[in-house]
Order: structure tokens, then C-alpha cells, then sequence
């Protein structure tokens, strides 16, 4: 099983398109996949047209793994699970440290049909002041989307210097840049100091800003549902490709 | 159709907009059609063998489609027509078939119209709730709907409303035949060994005339696919059946007069004789890679001649069998037998006619019993072959009997005595075949030598190298026979032989 973060610590930079559309290309591949909806807006499951769950917003919620795991809906894609958490940050954190402890109840819970599933995406909530030790922890991936824009370029580096200084594994940061527009002489010199400065961080695929994620909130569906040929699409396909296979697209 | 948390039901009529009309209101049905309505054929063996295990495969466009009973579903490509399962092209339907039998070919056994649509139940905010596929089928004679579901993590409760629904619905019956008996209510199954019902006094002469009268009809079931040559299994099962009507004339002593019997033995030893080469040479064919498997590589080009002469002899024994099975006078024959054993007008009772079936059974089935074990028990290593010859046809006669009078008696005593002499008889008859085939290929060679006596090499080679094989294997089984009968031979089975068929003198 494998855990990918999907993280930023600076809201509004793509992170829900990107824990729903990697998510959907992970099951199109034919993993099983379970989506999980940490973020209190419950803006993935809102994506697949999930209703959230009430009964997870109350307190005891961690005290019973049933009712956690009975709120596990199919989403209209194969292989696909969303699981609409709404959790508050305390209980993240104690979320993220039973996902990563094999004999947890919550471990052995999370199954889909009797076997684990091959890839859980989380959608990690976004506004957190503080930067949650527990998600680069449990996470195998952590995904981070970056705007290229100055601001991000300091909270990147903020990000960095917090792995340093509490030595934790760079290596699971794969940053990329997402909303890129490629008309903004700021974009592309953003872009290429960032990508000298953080050499080893960013994938090489990027997601441009396009109209067609934005209208993901319409269709309330994952782009390459509704928009295939989109270059959207393919931007979220190649970054698949890359985190799971390691390719590059030539384009 | 994935079927692992699903529901699966027969519908006796086309699925239309009325059939889910009891859902809840927040609650749509969404159907759309996955193609046009279009023709399909039904494939099966012969024997129906696919029925039978809970399948249904139809060929349409191309495609194979297979409907598992437990709802699972199956497609892939295939245009080629009358296949056998394992020679299928690699793919999801034929993976499903693995395990069917290998002799036996698909067949088209039915035609009809199918047209598959997906299935959705769509919640307010138009979320799928429950999924499925909906098969709808219909014949000239009936119709039917296989719906399946499937259940969505998270939507436990729509789903059991759905199948709540679509069960006060489903077709009567066992659930996946009435796929069958839906679409195909006048289908005639075939069955090689039909179950022939007997009264335990009914006369004997009558329980022959009930044995005679079912196989051959089973026999006149096989004339049309031994013509057509669409598998080896045709010919075996009329072969079969013929055989056993001859055991009951020949075994049946007394039964009926006996110019009677000696005339019905010969018409039925002719209808015979005409397939027998035929038959040798399926078993040699479809034992090819045996052959082949036997003898080293460098002796393969007189291996490869000696089946061409095979191939090409059983072209012209097939254009012989089937002009006969096709000729009037085959027609007349088997018409007249019929009539001879649809009533018992035309029989000539014997001495033995009117014995009660289970009485004569038993003296019947005894006295064979005691002839086996007296026969045998003689039997020691340095006993001529023909001996064990003989001892094989007193078991094949033995078991013949028991058959025949099986629903007369216990059904696993019969079990527990048949398998040991089942045994034995496996092990007699390799010794047999091992010991035919030698002589056949010897055979063989002598009709394709010069009149000067001269081999080709080639073939001289390969069939040296086989009846050597051969005659090892038969001594192996030769070794074997004395230790089969043994275990035939023990305390418990006597008792039962005895318990079973000789309770008067105890």
C-alpha cells in the first residue's frame, strides 16, 4: 500500500483538482484506490458527487473504526473509493499515525473487498498554519503543487527548511508546478529559479491553468472524464506517468 | 459484468421501463443501450455439457459472451465457427472455459436476438448508486432478461431495494436454468447414459426391450454429428450405445428366442463392424502426441508418415460410414428395429422372458461374479495372455450387467463394489489396448510393405520403436493384474457381492 499526500502549505494552489484527478488516473491504471476527503470543505467528495458524511464530524469518531470505514462510498469510476473524512486537525494527526502503524485497528480497517488498497491519496487539508510532521511522516509521496509565483516561492522554501530541520526524508517531496501560465514572463523565471534551486524537488511536467479544471466543479467529475483531449487532461496523465513510472512525456 | 458483491437475476420478459418502476422517487433509472439489438447463436456441446455446469455462451458479431451461474460474465473475440473450448483464441471467455471437456466441440444448439444495456440508479446529484448490465434475449419461442448488479461501497441500502424489486420478478425455477428453459423451452437434452427406469418385477424380457429401445434412440441422436464429423465423440456415443444393446441380447440369456437373438446379435455386430476402423483410427489421431511423445526425435519422419496414412485412411473410412449412415437402407434398418422394441408385439419371448427383473438380475450378475473370481484367482504370473484376455471380457460383461440393473439395487453399494472392478478393468483394458496396438501396427507395416516383404525405413523405424515401447507397457500392466484383482478380491466386497445378489442361500 502506498500513501500519497497531497499537500500545500498555501491554499488555493490546485491541490483538491490534483488529489482528484491522480487519483482517478491511479484507478484507471487498475489499482484500487481510496480518496480521502481530509479536508474540512470536503471539496474532493464534492468532485465525485459524494455526499459528506455526518455522522464522522462527532467527536467519538476515531473511538469506532466501523463507523470510520462504513462511510467508505464507490465512486461512479472503478476501482475508485472516496472516503469524505471533514476531520479536524487533531484528529488528522492521529488519523495519519494509525495509517502508518500496520496493527491499527484503522490499518487493518481500510481494505477494499478484503485486500488493501495499492494507493490511498489524501487530500490533506490546506489552510494549516503549522506544518504537519505526521503527513510527511505516513506519507510514501508527498505532492505538492506550487504556483509559480514569488509568495510560493517562500512558502516552498519554508517547507524545505522545515524537512532540514527536522531531518526528515526530502526525497518524498515531489513538487510540480501547477496553475503554470505560460504568457507570464513571471511564471517562466519563477520556474526556472525554482527548478535550479530545488533541482531534485519538482517532477517535470507541469499543469497549466485551464479553464477545463476549473469546470470540474460543474461536471463534478475528473477532467479526462469530460474533457479527454483537454491539454488539462494529458498534464494530469503525464504527471502519473512520471510519479509512477518515472517517465517523462517528450513533448 | 464484475460480480463479486452482485445480485443476479432471471427475468421471464424483456426489461422495459416498468421493471424498476417501484424505486424510491429521489431515485432514477438510467438505461443505455451498449449496441444495437442483434442475432446471436447459442454454442454448447453435444452433450450439453455447458448447460449442464451452469454456462451459457452465445457467438454474435464476432464476439463470445459467457453468463456464468453465478452471474459472472465473460466476453472476447472470436469469429471462427464449431471450435472446441480449448482451442478458442487466448481471453477472458475462454479462461472461463477452462476445464470442458476436451473432446467434445461447441456447437450452435440455438439462435435468438440479445441486445446488452448498462444499468445505472442515480441518486439527486445524479451519483451513481448502483450499477449493472442488462442482458435481454428472446427466441422465436421465448424470452428472458439476466439482470446483474452490482453493489457500490457506501450504497448498501439502494442496492438491497434494488434486489428487492427485481426478486418478486425473477423467472420461476432453478435460477440460471430458466435462461434455458426461457428461451429454449422445447431444448431436448442429450444424455450418453439416459436413466432408464425398471420395476423389480417387471418382466425380464421387457426390461430389455426398455434398455434396446433408450440407446437406440441415443444412438440415432449421434447419426446427424458422426455425418457432419464434428467431433470424435459422436461416433464413440453411437458406438457406445450400440454396444450395449448388443450385451443386453447377448447377456440377457433366454430372454429371447434364440433365433431371435442370433439374428438381432448379427444386425447389430454389422451395425457395429462399419465404424470400428473409423474408431481405431480417432483414438490413434487424437493420441498423437502420445505417439510422438513415445519414441526419440530422430524416429519422427516414419512417425509422421505412418499418421498421414492414418489421416488420409480415415478420410475414406469417414466417406464410407457417412454414405451408409445417409443411405435409405441404413434408415429401414434402424426404423424397423425400433418398431421391434416399441412394443413387444414382434419379440419372441424366451425361456427366461417372463422372470422378474430383480430375481434374474441376481442370477444373472452372480453367476458372472463367480466366473470373474473363478477365472481370476487361477491367474498367476506365468499364465498364457489369452487367459487374462478372457478375464477382461467376463469383467466388461460383469460390469455391463450391474450397469444395466443398477436402479434395481442400492446405489453406493453399487458405488463401493464398481470402483475396485472399475479398476481392474482400467488395468485389463490397458493391458488389451497395449497388445492391439502392437499387433495393429504390425499390421500396418505389413500392408504398406513391397510384396517382397520390404519396409520403408522410416516408418520400419518408428513402428519398431513403438511396439517395443508398447510391449514394455503391456508387461507393466500384465505385471499389475494379479495385485487389481486383489484388491477387487477382499473380505468386504465377497460380502457384498454376496449381501447383494445371492441372499437366498444364507
Amino acid at each position: 500500500m502506498k500513501i500519497i499526500a497531497c499537500y500545500s502549505n498555501k491554499g488555493g494552489v490546485g491541490k483538491t483538482a490534483t488529489s482528484v484527478n491522480l487519483a482517478h488516473a491511479y484507478a484507471q491504471a487498475g489499482k484500487q484506490v481510496l480518496l480521502c476527503d481530509l479536508d474540512p470543505q470536503g471539496a474532493s467528495s464534492f468532485y465525485f458527487r459524494v455526499k459528506p458524511s455526518k455522522k464522522l464530524t462527532e467527536a467519538r469518531f476515531f473511538e469506532d473504526v466501523k463507523r470510520f470505514t462504513n462511510a467508505i462510498r464507490a465512486s461512479d469510476f472503478e476501482g475508485l473509493d472516496v472516503l469524505p473524512a471533514n476531520l479536524t486537525f487533531r484528529d488528522f494527526d492521529v488519523f495519519l499515525s494509525r495509517m502508518r502503524n500496520k496493527r491499527s485497528r484503522l490499518k487493518k480497517a481500510l481494505t477494499s473487498a478484503g485486500s488493501d488498497y495499492d494507493v490511498i491519496v489524501l487530500d490533506c487539508p490546506p489552510n494549516f498554519s503549522t506544518l504537519s510532521e505526521n503527513i510527511f511522516k505516513a506519507a510514501d509521496e508527498i505532492i505538492v503543487p506550487v504556483i509559480p509565483t514569488t509568495l510560493s516561492e517562500r512558502t516552498f522554501d519554508q517547507l524545505i527548511r522545515f524537512f532540514d530541520e527536522n531531518k526528515l526524508r526530502k526525497k518524498k517531496l515531489r513538487a510540480f508546478f501547477s496553475m503554470v501560465q505560460l504568457r507570464k514572463t513571471l511564471h517562466h523565471e519563477t520556474m526556472e529559479n525554482m527548478r535550479t534551486a530545488y533541482s531534485k524537488r519538482f517532477l517535470q511536467n507541469s499543469v497549466p491553468f485551464a479553464a477545463d479544471i476549473e469546470k470540474m466543479g460543474q461536471h463534478r467529475a475528473p477532467v479526462s472524464t469530460y474533457a479527454g483531449r483537454s491539454p488539462a487532461s494529458a498534464a494530469y496523465q503525464a504527471l502519473y506517468d512520471e510519479l509512477e513510472n518515472g517517465v517523462v512525456s517528450s513533448k | 459484468m464484475k460480480m463479486k458483491n452482485a445480485g443476479f437475476f432471471v427475468l421471464p420478459f424483456l426489461f422495459n421501463e416498468t421493471t424498476l418502476d417501484q424505486m424510491p422517487e429521489h431515485l432514477s433509472v438510467k438505461i443505455e443501450p451498449n449496441s444495437a439489438p442483434r442475432s446471436f447463436t447459442l454454442l454448447d456441446c453435444h452433450d450439453q455439457s455447458l448447460r449442464a455446469k451452469g454456462r451459457f455462451l452465445i457467438q454474435s458479431d464476432g464476439m463470445l459472451q459467457l453468463l456464468r451461474s453465478d452471474g459472472q460474465s465473460f466476453i472476447q473475440h472470436c469469429e471462427a465457427k464449431d471450435q472446441f473450448a480449448q482451442d478458442l483464441p487466448a481471453g477472458p471467455v475462454s479462461s472461463a472455459l477452462k476445464g470442458f471437456p476436451v473432446l467434445r466441440a461447441l456447437i450452435a444448439v440455438g439462435q435468438g436476438e440479445i441486445q446488452t444495456n448498462s444499468l445505472a440508479i442515480l441518486d439527486d446529484l445524479q451519483k451513481t448508486q448502483v450499477r449493472g448490465s442488462v442482458w435481454s434475449m428472446s427466441t422465436d419461442v421465448g424470452q428472458v432478461t439476466v439482470v446483474g448488479i452490482e453493489k457500490l461501497r457506501g450504497y448498501e441500502r439502494v442496492f438491497a431495494k434494488v434486489c428487492a424489486v427485481l426478486a418478486e420478478k425473477v423467472a420461476q425455477g432453478k435460477r440460471f436454468e430458466a435462461v434455458y428453459q426461457g428461451l429454449f423451452p422445447d431444448m431436448r437434452p442429450y444424455h450418453a447414459k439416459p436413466d432408464i427406469h425398471l420395476g423389480k418385477n417387471e418382466p425380464s424380457i421387457e426390461v430389455a426391450a426398455d434398455i434396446i429401445r433408450t440407446y437406440l434412440a441415443v444412438a440415432r441422436q449421434n447419426e446427424e454429428g458422426v455425418i457432419a464429423d464434428t467431433d470424435t465423440e459422436f461416433l464413440h456415443d453411437y458406438r457406445v450405445s450400440l454396444r450395449k444393446i448388443r450385451s443386453v441380447i447377448s447377456l440377457f440369456k433366454g430372454v429371447f428366442s434364440e433365433s431371435q437373438t442370433v439374428e438381432l446379435k448379427q444386425l447389430f455386430s454389422e451395425l457395429m463392424a462399419s465404424t470400428g476402423r473409423m474408431r481405431d483410427l480417432d483414438v490413434y489421431l487424437l493420441e498423437k502426441d502420445m505417439y510422438f511423445k513415445l519414441i526419440p526425435p530422430n524416429l519422427h519422419a516414419g512417425l509422421q508418415a505412418m499418421f498421414e496414412q492414418f489421416q488420409e485412411e480415415r478420410g475414406q473410412e469417414f466417406t464410407r460410414l457417412k454414405r451408409r449412415l445417409r443411405s435409405a437402407a441404413y434408415d429401414k434398418t434402424m426404423k424397423d428395429l425400433n418398431a421391434v422394441f416399441d412394443g413387444p408385439s414382434q419379440l419372441e419371448p424366451g425361456k427366461n422372458a417372463q422372470r422378474g427383473a430383480y430375481e434374474y438380475a441376481c442370477a444373472l450378475i452372480w453367476k458372472r461374479y463367480r466366473k470373474v473370481c473363478k477365472l481370476a484367482r487361477s491367474i498367476s504370473e506365468n499364465t498364457p495372455d489369452d487367459l487374462v484376455h478372457d478375464l477382461r471380457i467376463d469383467c466388461k460383461k460383469l460390469r455391463y450387467l450391474m450397469e444395466f440393473f443398477a436402479p434395481l439395487f442400492h446405489a453406493k453399494d453399487f458405488k463401493t463394489i464398481i470402483k475396485p472392478l472399475k479398476r481392474l478393468q482400467d488395468n485389463l483394458g490397458l493391458f488389451n489396448d497395449f497388445s492391439v496396438q502392437q499387433a495393429a501396427l504390425l499390421s500396418f507395416v505389413s500392408r504398406y510393405s513391397t510384396t517382397q516383404g520390404r519396409v520403408d525405413a522410416q516408418i520400419g523405424l518408428a513402428v519398431g520403436g513403438l511396439i517395443a515401447m508398447m510391449n514394455q507397457r503391456q508387461r507393466a500392466e500384465r505385471d499389475r493384474v494379479m495385485s487389481s484383482f486383489q484388491q477387487f478380491d477382499g473380505p468386504d466386497i465377497r460380502h457384498l457381492f454376496r449381501s447383494l445378489f445371492h441372499q437366498t442361500e444364507e
